[in-house]
């Protein structure tokens, strides 16, 4: 067979925490784009790094960072524990809980600058039309910023696929649990298993690679957005 | 209608001081760009709040600093028309047109769908895309959408502006339908004379955020006649037309005028600047211009240093342009006769 069950095992673990840290971030990075893209608070700068952020550290240092927030000292641990379900990490919800913070400019700044290009102009009309903010939101706003979510999803979760560092910190190597596919990749060039590895990692090539075909297909000025990226 | 708004609102160095009250269905907001027109139809729609101050329409308090009000503008139904169409992208020209109207509460549902398309003649292209409308076409959906939203007062911002030339007047008998035929009071912003005076009964003028002036359209255009570069334009209603000598005669009233554009053989509107009428004592024997109108002064006004001479030609009125020296030369007096002269090519047509 063309691959193991170990890998089909870790490709689909990679396929399910990229979903769900997609969908996740679609709701929870909505409010944060619309924010960025509409305030003129003085607050903006400093939110708009805190969400860039990631962009710019090294995987390993975010990671870190969760690993002693989300462990039993740690804010997010405690949190965790109060509630019953114990400690996050070297957990898939603890993956996810990462991966959602690693991801997060992937998807606020497509969406911000989907929000941004549309402009005071068609809220206001609509306003006048009688629409509530939350009307004018659902019924003006988001199918305008439409692509902008397609963009921002196919990022967030290519982008997710691709992790490497902070899946390492937080989740550590277990199979079916935390050991997705770049991390299977790298077992198996340890283990000197490079046929296996090779396999993985073509892959992963060809996957990247047709996202981003369908990305330049459907938006050919989508190359701003991962220059920022 | 009526609205009274007393309100300060600054953005940086500009200021808007206004203080005023003003009743009818058709008002005009005149002004050059900066004189704070579209502010003020900002505040009053409640996309900009002011500093301070009240506004009421209709005695309902929009806006009070005092008392702590400050309506939403989807609570005012106040609906606009905007220089550019903004219409929506995602929707076709049907969900455009229904965006306000499905928001409307029920009793205020007055004017209806099929009625609305059938007076600005939309029926052929409900169902379309509307990035494929052309300029005209998209400025009537920007303006069905906001009669639809059934409002009670209607405010059209520059609507004619993003239009060229022959468009504008295109588009005229169809913002003239709201007041004429859905019964919504409006206020039209424009920074041209002609068009406050086709759209508009009182004008509140405008300059560098303050009111300067409170008239009617007709008293405006006279106000400004000597510091506009077009002088007053006459504004006159055509019957008909024949050829005549490689020209076309247009009836005027009780006389005929001869012009060299004309279209064919529909009743039009043409203009003519006050500065392209030649004023004669005595009758001329023989003149190059086609059109020699014998007319009776009915007054003269000062205008920024020019004279304007009221003239009654053929049962019409005529605004004519002339400087003091050649009212002291021609002797014109209210009451007395005089001739006009008019180039056939002086006049331009307006597009039906």
């Amino acid at each position: 067979m063309f691959l193991d069950t170990s890998d089909i095992q870790a490709i689909w673990l990679t396929i399910r925490l990229a979903s769900i840290v997609t969908a996740i971030l679609l709701v929870v990075g909505t409010p944060v784009a619309w924010w960025l893209a509409r305030s003129r608070s003085r607050w903006k700068g400093p939110i708009s790094a805190t969400v860039a952020l990631p962009l710019v550290l090294p995987p390993s240092v975010l990671g870190f960072y969760l690993l002693l927030a989300m462990g039993p000292n740690g804010p997010l641990g405690h949190l965790t524990s109060a509630l019953g379900i114990g400690a996050l990490p070297f957990t898939f919800w603890g993956l996810v809980l990462a991966s959602v913070f690693y991801s997060l400019p992937f998807m606020v700044q497509p969406l911000q600058n989907a929000f941004e290009s549309i402009g005071d102009r068609p809220m206001e009309v609509a306003a006048t039309l009688g629409a509530s903010p939350l009307d004018t939101f659902f019924t003006v706003a988001l199918p305008m910023a439409l692509p902008g979510y397609l963009t921002a999803s196919i990022l967030t979760f290519a982008h997710t696929v691709g992790e490497f560092g902070v899946v390492l910190m937080i989740g550590g190597n277990i199979p079916g649990a935390t050991r997705v596919a770049s991390v299977q990749i790298y077992d198996h060039v340890e283990a000197l298993e490079y046929a296996q590895a090779h396999r993985m990692a073509a892959v992963m090539l060809i996957f990247s690679f047709i996202v981003l075909l369908a990305l330049y297909a459907w938006r050919p000025n989508a190359r701003n957005l991962l220059r920022r990226g | 209608m009526q609205l009274s708004m007393k309100i300060d609102k600054s953005f940086g160095a500009f200021t808007l001081s206004v203080d005023f009250t003003v009743s009818g269905d058709r008002i005009g907001i005149f002004g050059t760009s900066g004189s704070g027109k579209s502010t003020l139809v900002s505040i009053l729609a409640g996309l900009v709040k002011p500093d301070s101050g009240e506004v009421a329409l209709d005695g309902d308090n929009l806006f009070s600093s005092v008392k702590g009000i400050n309506r939403r503008p989807e609570q005012r139904r106040i609906a606009m028309v905007f220089q550019q169409h903004s219409l929506f992208p995602h929707l076709n020209v049907r969900n455009n047109l229904l965006y306000g109207y499905k928001r409307c509460p029920a009793e205020y549902r007055t004017i209806d769908f099929d009625t609305l398309v059938a007076v600005l003649k939309l029926d052929g292209f409900l169902e379309r895309g509307v990035t494929n409308l052309s300029g005209g076409e998209k400025q009537r959906v920007a303006l069905g959408r906001a009669i639809l939203a059934n409002p009670r007062l209607l405010l059209m911002d520059e609507p004619l502006s993003a239009l060229d030339d022959s468009l504008r007047f295109q588009i005229i008998p169809y913002l003239k339908s709201v007041s004429e035929q859905f019964g919504i009071p409006y206020l039209f912003i424009s920074h041209s004379l002609v068009e406050m005076r086709l759209m508009a009964d009182t004008v509140l003028a405008f300059e560098k955020g303050v009111l300067v002036e409170q008239t009617s359209s007709e008293q405006l255009a006279r106000n400004r006649m000597g510091q506009s570069f077009s002088g007053y334009i006459n504004l006159l209603k055509l019957g008909c037309p024949t050829a005549e000598s490689g020209l076309f005669a247009y009836p005027w009233g009780t006389s005929k005028l001869l012009l060299s554009v004309g279209s064919d053989r529909k009743a039009s509107m043409a203009e003519l600047s006050s500065k392209d009428i030649i004023l004669f004592k005595q009758h001329p024997e023989a003149i190059s211009a086609r059109n020699l109108l014998e007319c009776t002064v009915r007054s003269l006004f000062n205008s920024g240093g020019k004279i304007g001479v009221e003239l009654e030609c053929a049962g019409n009125t005529l605004i004519a342009e002339i400087v003091q020296d050649a009212v002291n030369e021609l002797c014109i007096t209210p009451g007395s006769t005089i001739y006009a002269a008019a180039k056939a090519s002086a006049f331009r047509m307006l597009p039906n």
